[in-house]
């Protein structure tokens, strides 16, 4: 048995765990903020112009 | 925010093995992931798995420092790059997650366990919107190193304007863990916009992530390579 099967047998009790989901994300349902609390949170934060940046456009729904 | 479909026993191995790379980044030591490695059975598993996750990063305050690697740790690293190596149909993420892995270990002058391996496939991110190129950079954010090209790196330097808008995107749907991969990517990039406001978003990143290790570690990553700690 080669070194590198050694090591798959090893480690195939985690066939079950999802481990390219994991490398590979996919992207999470996002909650926006309004412009009122992103420079509310920018002043919290010190001051940050990307946090003041007009709306990113959302998706149009229906 | 959490991302689906990871479990959560890996979930939480992945974050405490962040955690530990951040805390050497910080000027700690590798203590915590040592002594993670250093269980047996179901739980070392679990851990090579999660190393395989962190990916290049875990090695990334000695490629900053330029000091070699502590032994246990390295021998977990490189049995992580043997053990999950990508398939054949996998995709670009995992495939360039594994080549920074095996170009981590060239670099650290150690044996990268296999065959040598080219540049995975860049073209799927070439024609990518910005949105979804953001998501990608930061999934792949264990790239963005000064001195270390690659066609990703490539791509991100000739969009910074895209990066950076996807930087704001990421803060504003309170995506923290892409909101510090992008700002990772942004500190190495040129042509970013002032207007942006990179080192107080990632400041306010930090804060609002603050209790997720892997966020911490983006965030610490570009601190360090912003203040040019690279050898």
């Amino acid at each position: 048995m080669s070194s590198t099967e050694h090591v798959v047998e090893e480690l195939a009790p985690l066939a079950d765990l999802d481990i390219e989901a994991a490398l590979d994300p996919a992207e999470p349902d996002g909650v926006y903020r309004d412009s009122r609390e992103c420079a509310a949170l920018a002043i919290i934060a010190g001051g940050g112009a990307v946090l003041l940046a007009p709306p990113t456009p959302r998706p149009k729904k229906g | 925010m959490e991302q689906s479909g990871t479990s959560p026993l890996l979930l939480g191995t992945v974050q405490d093995v962040a955690s530990g790379v951040v805390s050497a980044l910080r000027g700690g030591d590798h203590a915590r992931v040592a002594d993670l490695a250093a269980v047996d059975g179901g739980a070392h598993s679990l851990v090579t798995a999660a190393v395989r996750v962190v990916g290049a990063d875990l090695l990334l305050p000695d490629v900053l420092r330029g000091t070699p690697p502590d032994d246990a740790e390295l021998a977990l690293f490189t049995k992580a790059v043997q053990a999950y190596p990508p398939r054949r149909d996998t995709k670009p993420t995992v495939a360039w997650s594994h080549w920074a892995m095996r170009r981590t270990l060239r670099r650290l002058d150690a044996p990268a366990p296999g065959r040598p391996v080219g540049e995975p496939d860049g073209s799927w991110l070439i024609e990518a919107d910005w949105q979804f190129l953001t998501q990608q950079l930061a999934v792949l954010a264990a790239l963005a190193l000064p001195t270390q090209d690659s066609t990703v790196f490539r791509v991100a330097r000739s969009r910074p304007v895209d990066v950076a808008r996807g930087f704001v995107r990421a803060v504003r749907r309170r995506d923290w863990q892409q909101a510090a991969g992008a700002g990772r990517w942004l500190t190495l990039l040129p042509g970013v916009p002032d207007t942006l406001g990179l080192e107080a978003g990632l400041d306010f990143v930090e804060l609002m992530g603050g209790d997720d290790p892997r966020v911490a570690l983006q965030v610490e990553a570009a601190r360090r390579m912003r203040a040019g700690a690279f050898v």
